[in-house]
């Protein structure tokens, strides 16, 4: 029984796996643009189901909350309001070909290679934990209070700048007046 | 009993709480009252002397705050206190500068910007947890995307700040991928941890190198070292002039202040150093020589490309790539002596650039050009401001008596003291090369003259009161430079260094 169940866990993963990669592709070599923008839902779906496998039920929720809900909407969103994209070919030159894989090759398999090869320290785990967000929860308050608090000044700078680099200027004609 | 230690630790943190109070402050103003650009102006003045004072108290103080997140010790102060004086003076720049004339109505957002940069700064300077270091780092330089990119009607300021982002998101990228292997290998985050374990368990070599290299790509990118720099040139030029100074000295130094204590907190035995009274390196590979070959390529690059610019603020910007080529000499060599004369050479720099910065930004005022041809003539035409250029540059330069050559006395004494006799070599060698492009202003200036008919500069009294609180202290600090070593050698006290 108990071997049989794990191989199910185990196929289960595989077919995450494959998922997340296969339409991370998808995203990636997709030429148009509504293409890669739903192949990228399911990249984040795979995403949120490894984080299950990891014991992140928090993390998996937020992953599928966050991007699948709200940041994936706001792309399809932006993608479908500037109604002129959908049917334009987006400009995917590659320049450099031969350099560039022998560079990705090289560093993609010093990655490879070292994450294969090297002992990972392993942190103990205690296995009676059965949520993790109310953990995360109290760490957000004590121990990562300055990153947490440090991060949302991180978010506002960031809003701030796109609103100032987006914002159409009302004064435009006196400026170009002045000038 | 948690509330009670956060809030009594709040005390240490208060400058940075009047930061992103005058932050918040500025935008609000900028969004409800009729104020605009003296009104916005004179906030971020208040509010940065009132964080000036608030750090003084701090002075002398060891201490870890929040976990382990930062640290409060001489050398934060220092770099708080440095970020503070470059954000006071950018502050004054940006109320003479012709081309932020133009985004008048925005000033709001450009003020709040600076004052979120130097809050990244602060954070970046303290960080002792790479959780921490990382988002400081990531304030600090949306904050300088988006200021790159202020004059947006300009189309190479607005290249300037996509290159910049394009480069900056990579460089993170990188960085974040080092961080994550040595998390994966020491199993922590924090500095102090991460050099426990490094000092006890074995670690095979080549994860560590790679750590290293990814590593050394985002301080690289922040300091503009070779060959992490290709971005500098263009956002230097293209960026509003008052961004290129705030982005070539406090941006530099707090990329300079986190590179320092990272490798003095991790990369250090702790143990056989204290018995031996020098640092002693700990990592199976030799970063030190790594650093070195980066420095000898930052300053020769640096100083060879400058030779043949004609724009005067991408020639500076070379110029500054090659500075701190010549500050992570002082860091290669990673004596006491060595980090000291880092310190003494930013207090230097901080002055002489700025000064170069702000001449080529009057002139860009009166004459709309940065092209080293209008400078033809300028001994005759307003010798004050040509007297002032050339100060600076000759401190560049790094020529007695002025500042300049103290700051690299210091530097290539730290090294010879460290027995790098070779790089101290190729920085006197370089600092001769960077002679022939400054000389080539100054001959501009009086040897040769204007072709075609140019309007005297007239300077403002702002501006001639800028100019002068730059000049004094490039040749004061040349003669009387005990005070500023004397600072910069109580500044190296770093929390968790024995």
């Amino acid at each position: 029984m108990m071997r049989e169940s794990i191989d199910v866990y185990t196929v289960l993963f595989y077919f995450f796996v494959s998922i997340t990669l296969v339409s991370a592709c998808v995203v990636v070599f997709s030429r148009h643009i509504v293409r890669s923008a739903f192949a990228l839902l399911f990249t984040f779906f795979g995403v949120a189901a490894l984080y299950v496998y990891l014991f992140a039920d928090f993390l998996a929720i937020t992953q599928l909350l966050v991007y699948v809900g709200g940041i994936l909407v706001l792309i399809l969103f932006g993608v479908m309001l500037t109604n002129k994209q959908i049917n334009v070919d987006i400009k995917t030159g590659t320049l450099h070909i031969v350099p560039a894989i022998i560079l990705a090759a090289a560093i993609g398999g010093t990655l490879v290679g070292i994450a294969w090869s090297n002992p990972w320290m392993v942190l103990p785990t205690s296995s009676s934990v059965k949520t993790t967000a109310p953990q995360i929860g109290e760490l957000l308050l004590t121990t990562y209070l300055l990153p947490f608090e440090v991060a949302s000044m991180v978010l506002m700078v960031a809003l701030v700048g796109a609103v100032v680099i987006a914002r159409r200027e009302k004064n435009k004609k006196e400026t170009t007046r002045d000038s | 009993m948690v509330t009670e230690t956060i809030l009594q630790q709040l005390v240490l943190f208060v400058p940075e709480l009047i930061l992103t109070g005058t932050f918040c402050l500025i935008l609000l103003t900028g969004a409800f009252t009729k104020l605009r650009d003296y009104g916005t102006s004179t906030l971020t003045l208040i509010g940065s002397i009132a964080a000036f004072i608030s750090v003084l108290p701090t002075i002398g103080v060891q201490k870890s705050l929040f976990a382990g997140m930062i640290a409060i010790d001489s050398f934060a102060v220092f770099f708080k206190l440095f970020s503070l004086v470059c954000l006071i003076g950018i502050t004054l720049f940006s109320l003479h500068a012709g081309e932020l004339k133009l985004v008048r109505t925005r000033s709001a957002e450009y003020y709040a910007l600076l004052v979120a940069m130097t809050l990244g700064m602060f954070l970046m300077a303290s960080a002792t947890h790479l959780l921490m270091m990382v988002l400081a780092m990531e304030l600090t330089s949306l904050s300088a995307y988006v200021l790159a990119g202020y004059t947006k009607e300009a189309a190479d300021s607005s290249e300037a700040s996509l290159k910049y982002i394009l480069y900056g998101a990579v460089a993170s990228g990188l960085l974040l991928y080092g961080i994550s292997i040595l998390y994966g290998l020491t199993g922590s985050l924090h500095y102090t941890t991460i050099n426990h374990v490094l000092a006890v368990e074995p670690l095979s070599r080549v994860p560590l190198a790679l750590v290293f290299v990814l590593l050394l790509v985002g301080f690289g990118f922040k300091i503009s070292a070779v060959p992490f720099h290709s971005w500098t040139p263009d956002v230097y030029e293209g960026a509003p002039i008052t961004i290129t100074t705030f982005l070539s000295v406090a941006s530099k130094a707090a990329g300079f202040a986190m590179l320092i204590r990272f490798f003095k907190l991790v990369c250090v035995n702790p143990v056989a150093s204290v018995e031996a009274g020098y640092s002693i390196p700990l990592l199976p590979i030799d970063w030190q020589l790594l650093l070195a070959v980066l420095a000898v390529l930052t300053m020769t690059v640096g100083n060879l490309v400058a030779l043949w610019q004609e724009n005067l603020k991408r020639l500076l910007a070379y110029s500054s790539i090659a500075h701190a080529g010549y500050m992570l000499i002082g860091v290669v060599s990673f004596t006491d002596k060595g980090i000291a004369s880092v310190l003494v050479y930013l207090v230097v720099y901080l002055f002489m650039n700025m000064g170069a910065f702000l001449v080529v930004m009057v002139v860009a005022n009166k004459t709309g050009s940065e092209d080293i041809r209008t400078y033809r003539g300028l001994g005759s035409r307003s010798p004050f401001l040509a007297i002032a250029m050339t100060v600076f540059l000759i401190s560049l330069t790094g020529i007695p008596p002025t500042a300049g050559f103290i700051g690299k006395l210091y530097l290539f004494a730290a090294a010879l003291d460290a027995q790098w006799y070779w790089l101290a070599f190729l920085g006197v060698l370089n600092s001769v090369l960077a002679l022939y492009y400054y000389v080539r202003i100054i001959r501009n200036m009086f040897l040769r003259e204007s072709e075609s008919a140019v309007p005297n500069i007239s300077l403002t009294s702002g501006e001639v009161l800028l100019l002068g609180a730059l000049l004094v202290p490039t040749l004061v600090f040349g003669i009387f430079f005990s005070p500023i070593v004397e600072i910069a050698q109580k500044s190296i006290v770093m929390l968790g260094v024995p």
